[in-house]
């Protein structure tokens, strides 16, 4: 019988994972965008937006915009293989009967 | 029951992926005006031209294209600027504004020099104009899977071969047809969509 492939932690947490999926169809997006899209809080964003930097997932460009301060997060090369293998295990562990 | 809830904690992860793919593709972006836009400034060029050619007023008809491309392409960026609401961009808008853009710089390039060299005429500017415009509605609207916007582009490939057989008149209200369906029709309903997707998302926030 295979192995059942283990799911990585820090993808697994439910806002980084909406967070890295998030991600995935933009190019880069800013903090209040991504905060109306999963209706979390700041601090909890914040937090979460730290832990995937932290794991290379995702970089963080600071610029002002018209004199206003703009975070903008972008998803790394990194962070799209995890989540590719983050899927992959999904799709093994649920026996490939998913398709995303 | 362990593993039923492990195989259902699964399952939501599964479904707040394609929950939130599908979220971040949506759109608040909105172009209707800019088809709105284009439409009434071709409209007023023509209208300008021919009541200038007649009453030789506002600087004859010389004057009515340049002036009201200009200033269409003002108005475009100004308003373009004032709509930008943070939306971040994606691959697919990129795309399609990377060619209505192109178009757009095409053609102010392009008619100008024909018009100062003398080698163009009506049945060969709606013949460009219709190709172009059948080229950069095709291929956005197969970019966005719209077929309404497929359609508008079938309509101008038509107008495109059309310019090049009829009298000037003819070709001239072909083109007119063109305009009002595909720019100011098109642009309408655009609009009233894109202002019904704005109220599904306000009353679901």
């Amino acid at each position: 019988m295979p192995e059942l492939p283990d799911l990585n932690p820090v993808i697994h947490g439910k806002l980084r994972l909406a967070l890295l999926s998030l991600l995935t169809t933009v190019e880069e997006a800013e903090f209040t965008w991504l905060r109306a899209r999963t209706g979390s809080t700041d601090g909890n964003l914040g937090a979460q937006l730290a832990r995937l930097e932290e794991a290379g997932y995702v970089a963080v460009e600071k610029k002002f915009v018209q004199r206003k301060p703009q975070t903008l997060y972008r998803m790394t090369e990194a962070g799209r293989t995890a989540l590719t293998e983050y899927v992959q295990a999904l799709k093994q562990l649920l026996g490939e009967s998913i398709n995303v | 029951m362990q593993e039923e809830t492990s195989t259902q904690e699964l399952k939501d992860r599964v479904a707040l992926i394609e929950c939130m793919i599908a979220e971040g593709r949506r759109s608040t972006e909105s172009w209707g005006w800019t088809f709105l836009l284009w439409g009434v400034a071709y409209y007023v060029a023509i209208g300008w031209e021919a009541m200038g050619q007649r009453l030789a007023i506002w600087g004859g008809n010389g004057l009515a294209w340049p002036v009201t491309m200009i200033a269409a392409v003002v108005v475009t960026i100004l308003i373009a600027f004032r709509k930008d609401n943070g939306q971040p961009e994606t691959t697919v808008g990129r795309a399609v504004v990377s060619i209505w853009i192109s178009v757009g710089i095409s053609m102010l390039l392009l008619f100008p020099a024909l018009s100062i060299a003398g080698r163009i005429d009506g049945h060969g500017f709606v013949a460009i104009v219709g190709a172009v415009l059948g080229i950069a509605n095709g291929a956005s609207g197969m970019i966005l899977r719209w077929r309404m916007q497929v359609a508008c582009a079938v309509v101008w490939w038509i107008t495109s071969v059309a310019a090049c057989f009829g009298s000037q008149a003819q070709v001239t209200v072909v083109f007119l047809t063109a305009l009002f369906l595909c720019q100011i029709a098109f642009g309408a309903y655009a609009m009233i969509l894109e202002s019904r997707r704005r109220q599904n998302r306000e009353a679901h926030a």
